[in-house]
């Protein structure tokens, strides 16, 4: 019944206000996390096996009666299923302690299970307006969440995100609208082959810029990021971490690629396209995040840098780049998570988001300063740690394919990173205390267990990393290759 | 033919005029009487459902709901826009109707006959039979923005 991840967080999310009239605080905390963990272990156990002979397609029964609902389940959609309820759950076991002071928090956990539910749909959905419907699910909900906390910065964040986010919709549905036009069918299988059978090159190019325009968009790759270093520094911790760490990637990337690797066919020119892209927003918002002195906004930006890494993968469309690219997925969705999660716990403790202000906290907050050195250092690539071999196979894959110049930017711009998050590293938690902070405490309990979760998965990703690799991105890259072998034939590989 | 233009080049000039206008009050009217002529344009190209949804839900509902926003909130002088704006948007729309119009050339003779796909038949089936799954996210769209407004318009407590 793979129906349960989009029926199980919208049915409790609609329980919820009346639920929160009765117990304000535990009750909510228990059924929100419950979800999470229940689709955790469904996806990780039930999931598995249910893909074990390949993807799947099930039909919703109702009462004996069969329903016109159908759920796809590939390797590709179940590891993104895992990892949204994976660092969902830690998100959602953060936030019993710091959603306290927001106020409302049977509110809070309703939208984010919307939030949910939307994603998870997005991710079984066979058919392209169910793609944009599910897109505003989520949307929609992530719109409300960063302004929660109703401050004029949150507002207009959430403000300046909605506007910019419909004009991604509006592109998504004009390309969606130009496809069903040509084809007839919105079904990715039955559109694919109605566009196989269709000499409208043009046309399937226009779709193809429109749906990276809109897609672009929603992962903020540059230049369609305006909207993320503001929307994501605004949102309460947990909310960045969900943004940074899930929403763009499942609304930006998961839809991009499962819509041009398996209903548009990735093709050179458009695998020259996405390369640059990537490659440009890897270079350019590392140099951004480097500047900027709001540690929420420096992570920002890096979230950008990181989704260029992952976009330069899966854009070289080789085995090997996917692999890369999905392994970076799931190593900077951990890892980001980790560091918003943690610069929540700063602000909480400090009321203060800059850096210039910090200083020595690694005293007062050690358990918050080891977990962030761990992120930190898997996102910038440093071995053992899980963001080091997915950078690593994203680099041999670049080689491979004889694209030097992008494997050397690759490469330099982690460089750039490790030195951005050394400055993270060097201004919050090393040095002198400052006298300002000498009554500051660690975070409470569940929010230090939250990001000590996440900081174990950073290191266990990457001295478990081939298991993780055989178990859970190879079967994803396996449902993704198909479309890519027009490009891979064009490469003689 | 002629009548389909008139009404398209309507709802284009009205809905350019809905944006450009300074009054919200105006740019409200201007957007309600462009989906007006869109809901007629709905019905003399054969889709009686979208015109019955477009003049009552667009034209309708939500020209009323923002009618009575503007009518509740307070002017608090006027926000100052850098000029910029005024040189983006008409630039933004010439790009765009290039391509509108290149894009609909190409796909004249081209597109097939929707009526006999698969996805075909009459509204209601099409929409409850042929369409189930996104009256589910129709609903969680609904959840969404219920939750929303509970959140935004929702009273802090003292201690927060």
């Amino acid at each position: 019944m793979i129906f349960l991840f989009i029926a199980l967080p919208l049915v409790v999310a609609g329980l919820l206000p009346l639920i929160g009239k009765i117990s304000k605080k535990a009750l909510p905390d228990i059924l929100a996390n419950g979800v999470f963990l229940v689709l955790l272990v469904y996806a990780g156990i039930v999931g598995k096996s249910l893909i074990s002979q390949g993807g799947i397609v099930q039909q919703l029964v109702w009462l004996g009666e069969p329903v016109n609902i159908h759920l796809a389940l590939d390797g590709f959609s179940l590891f993104m299923l895992f990892t949204v309820t994976l660092v969902g759950l830690c998100v959602c076991l953060y936030s019993i302690n710091y959603m306290e002071h927001y106020g409302d928090k049977a509110t809070y956990y309703a939208l984010l299970l919307i939030m949910l539910a939307g994603m998870n749909g997005l991710l079984l959905v066979t058919d392209l307006f169910q793609v944009y419907i599910f897109l505003e699910v989520a949307a929609i909900a992530s719109y409300a969440l960063v302004a929660y906390g109703l401050g004029h910065d949150e507002l207009e964040a959430s403000y300046k995100y909605l506007m910019l986010s419909a004009v991604a919709s509006a592109f998504i549905l004009a390309a969606i609208v130009l496809i069903y036009g040509l084809t007839g069918s919105l079904g990715f299988e039955s559109a694919a082959a109605g566009l196989r059978g269709l000499d409208a090159r043009y046309m399937v190019g226009l779709c193809s810029a429109f749906f990276i325009f809109g897609f672009g968009l929603k992962a903020a790759l540059i230049p369609f990021h305006a909207w993320l270093p503001d929307a994501h520094p605004s949102a309460p911790a947990p909310i960045s971490a969900v943004l940074s760490g899930l929403l763009i990637k499942v609304s930006g990337i998961y839809a991009l690629t499962r819509i041009f690797l398996n209903v548009l066919g990735l093709t050179p020119a458009l695998s020259t396209i996405l390369m640059y892209l990537g490659a440009i927003s890897v270079v350019v918002a590392a140099f951004l995040a480097l500047g900027q002195k709001d540690i929420k906004r420096m992570l920002a930006y890096s979230s950008i840098s990181q989704v260029g890494y992952i976009v330069l993968g899966i854009g070289l469309g080789t085995p090997l780049g996917i692999l890369g690219g999905l392994f970076h997925l799931l190593n900077h969705a951990v890892a980001k998570s980790l560091l918003f999660l943690n610069s929540g716990s700063i602000e909480m403790s400090t009321g203060t988001r800059n850096l210039d202000e910090m200083g020595g906290l690694a005293k007062r907050m050690p358990w918050t300063a080891g977990t962030s050195l761990v992120g930190s250092l898997s996102i910038a690539g440093v071995p053992p740690l899980g963001g080091f071999w997915s950078k690593l196979i994203i680099v041999i894959a670049l080689i491979q394919a004889h694209h030097w110049v992008f494997a050397l930017i690759a490469i330099l711009a982690s460089v750039l990173t490790l030195w951005y998050y050394l400055l993270i590293q060097r201004q919050a938690f090393f040095g002198r205390l400052n006298e300002r902070w000498r009554e500051v405490k660690e975070a409470p309990l569940w929010m230090t267990l939250s990001t000590v979760i996440l900081g174990l998965l950073c290191i266990a990703f990457g001295i478990f990393f081939s298991l993780i690799v055989g178990s859970w991105i190879e079967p994803a890259r396996d449902a993704l290759t198909a479309g890519a072998q027009a490009l891979l034939t064009t490469k003689g590989m | 033919m002629t009548l389909q233009i008139a009404l398209l080049g309507g709802v284009v000039l009205l809905s350019v005029a809905a944006i450009l206008v300074r009054d919200i009050l105006k740019a409200a009217i201007c957007l309600a009487v462009a989906s007006l002529l869109l809901g007629i344009l709905f019905f003399v190209l054969n889709a009686p459902y979208a015109g019955v949804f477009e003049i009552s839900v667009v034209a309708g509902l939500i020209t009323v709901l923002f009618i009575v926003t503007i009518a509740l909130t307070r002017a608090e002088g006027d926000v100052r826009e850098s000029k910029w704006v005024a040189w983006v948007f008409p630039l933004f729309f010439i790009v765009f109707l290039a391509i509108d119009l290149l894009t609909m050339k190409a796909l004249i003779g081209k597109i097939p006959t929707l009526a006999s796909s698969p996805e075909g038949g009459t509204f209601g089936e099409a929409l409850w039979k042929g369409r189930t799954f996104d009256l589910v996210a129709q609903i969680g769209v609904i959840f969404a923005g219920v939750f929303a407004v509970l959140a935004l318009f929702r009273k802090r407590s003292k201690d927060e």
